[in-house]
């Protein structure tokens, strides 16, 4: 490589580190802060960023200040079993919309495809009355269920499905299969990778759900984490630090599924503009 | 295999396959969608019985100050957003898209902030708009500030932080939209371009920005739907002051509905916001669709 190349390629590097770092910086201010000892200011000029020495104190009170347990239980609560809801439903209703003829097909389709075109603040009123009328109010259940239907995922998968080369299927048919064999033995091992990136989005969307689970609970015993997060910080009297290390304690469980399954996430954006 | 009889299959079997999701939609869609209609001409608290008041709701809204202020706020979020969200992480993509070893932990960085929560996100940037906090250093540093802003206790700043602050979130997904495009461009169209002595401004002008207008449109579109619910920033840092400077639609609709119990006119503006959502959406189809790919 020559010089200039690789002057130039150094440039590069500098560029996109600065960029990173943009990115980067708010959340490194944020860990800083939840680190930092007492006697150490958390603002000032020039910004003081390397905790001396980094104490876990901060951390400590936001897990008693909060039910900090607690919260992290219930949102494990709501992923687990939103996702596998969500994932099950999608992909039942996904394989006769790629593989069968009936009547009613593309109004179904499009019925669910238009759920895509309802702001979330027009539904929110409604649907908390119609939750409300079911008793599902400030029930784990009136959190959950109104986010099993997704009309991504069951897109996306009747993509995927109707990929499946028709030989496969017609093969299991004429064997005899019973049409829930097919979906199962032949259809979702085929469709793993979709699975895999409806669970990561899942998994990220439940676990930072926000404004839904604030209209729907009452008990804060019930709340995810990030509401928690919200809670921690209406507080009056929150120490900033400790504010800081609770935010970062509750992004740590989400960043590390991001980190894991990157690129998974990455190819399934790829996958989901161009389907 | 069109209509054809499969062996072992009923004519109730996709049925079977699809009733879970067609109650779900049913009891959480289309149920909530009518009743969205209806509530939006009564007067309803949630405690007494609704009344029935016809087209009152509308015509309140047409004398609140509040709602216009909420209206503007949020055309605002959305013409400040849409440098944020469709012209940058285009750049971004375009840096993102070289064959640079790493470039994947690059792409992984940039696109962080999508998969934390807002309320995360808001937290961390009230530390970065503290009056002591780094944004004031750098700007006051500068040579651009005299003194330290309160950017979110000030009427005029509040609003372009929290642009910001959305923004800053979602740039990541909006790169990735982009770069899933830019990897349909082949590549020996720009190196046809270089030979012919084009520079990185004409190869972005000439060749990229013509070949993603379908990915542009896509950003646009979402960008809108997006800068139109902004809530939980909101929620978070503000609380739609201070002096409602950062009142949005979202917000306003939320408030109504879920601090004041006016069911009712809370519904009759989400309509609103939805008729005006949908006409933006339509609006941006019929602005992109007739242009050509290739100049």
């Amino acid at each position: 490589m020559s010089l200039p190349m690789r002057l130039r390629r150094a440039g590069m590097y500098v560029l996109l580190t600065a960029i990173a770092l943009v990115f980067v910086g708010p959340f490194l201010i944020l860990l800083s802060a939840g680190l930092k000892p007492a006697g150490q200011a958390v603002f000032s000029f020039p910004p003081d960023i390397v905790p001396r020495p980094p104490v876990l104190d901060w951390a400590v009170e936001a897990w008693t200040a909060i039910p900090f347990p607690t919260y992290l239980l219930n949102s494990v609560i709501y992923v687990g079993v939103t996702v596998p809801l969500y994932i099950v439903v999608s992909a039942l209703c996904a394989y006769p919309l790629a593989l069968m003829t009936f009547r009613g097909k593309n109004l179904i389709f499009f019925a669910i495809l238009s759920t895509m075109f309802l702001p979330s603040e027009v539904m929110l009123i409604p649907r908390f009355l119609v939750v409300s009328e079911l008793g599902m109010a400030d029930t784990f259940a009136g959190v959950i269920l109104p986010g099993v239907l997704s009309a991504f995922g069951i897109f996306l998968l009747r993509q995927t499905f109707a990929g499946v080369p028709r030989e496969v299927v017609d093969a299991a048919r004429t064997d005899g299969c019973h049409e829930l064999r097919i979906f199962w033995h032949v259809m979702l091992p085929a469709a793993r990778p979709t699975l895999a990136i409806l669970g990561i989005f899942g998994f990220i969307s439940v676990w930072n759900s926000f404004i839904w689970p604030l209209v729907v609970l009452k008990d804060s015993a019930k709340y995810p984490v990030a509401l928690g997060i919200a809670y921690l910080a209406g507080i009056t009297g929150t120490d900033v630090r400790s504010l800081a290390a609770g935010t970062i304690i509750s992004i740590i469980p989400v960043v590390i599924v991001f980190m894991i399954m990157q690129r998974h996430v990455l190819e399934g954006m790829r996958g989901a503009v161009k389907g | 295999m069109a209509a054809g009889r499969i062996p072992g299959q009923r004519w109730y079997t996709p049925y079977l396959f699809v009733i879970p999701a067609l109650v779900l939609f049913g009891v959480f869609f289309a149920w909530p969608a009518i009743t969205a209609i209806q509530l939006s001409f009564l007067e309803y608290d949630v405690v007494s019985q609704p009344v029935f008041i016809g087209v009152e709701n509308f015509t309140r809204i047409a004398g609140d100050g509040r709602f216009w202020t909420a209206l503007l706020n949020s055309l605002l979020f959305l013409v400040g957003m849409f440098p944020l969200l469709v012209v940058v992480p285009l750049l971004l993509a375009v840096l993102v898209n070289q064959r640079l070893p790493g470039i994947r932990t690059f792409r992984m960085l940039y696109y962080l902030p999508v998969v934390t929560s807002m309320v995360a996100v808001g937290v961390a940037w009230e530390y970065v708009f503290h009056q002591q906090g780094v944004l004031n250093w750098i700007l006051t540093g500068a040579g651009l500030l005299d003194q330290p802003i309160q950017y979110l206790l000030d009427p005029f700043w509040a609003l372009p932080a929290l642009v910001l602050v959305e923004g800053w979130k979602s740039m990541g997904f909006y790169m990735m939209i982009y770069l899933a495009g830019l990897q349909t461009i082949p590549t020996n169209l720009y190196e046809a371009a270089k030979v012919d002595g084009a520079t990185a401004w004409h190869r972005l002008r000439h060749i990229t920005v013509p070949l993603m207008v379908p990915y542009i449109a896509v950003a646009v579109t979402v960008e809108m739907l997006d800068a139109m619910q902004a809530f939980t920033s909101i929620y978070v840092m503000t609380r739609g002051g201070p002096q409602d400077a950062t009142l949005t639609l979202g917000y306003y609709i939320w408030s109504a509905a879920f601090e004041h119990y006016e069911m009712g006119y809370a519904s009759a503006m989400g309509l609103v916001l939805w008729v005006l959502m949908i006409a933006m959406a339509v609006l941006n189809y019929r602005l992109t669709r007739g242009r050509t790919v290739m100049p």
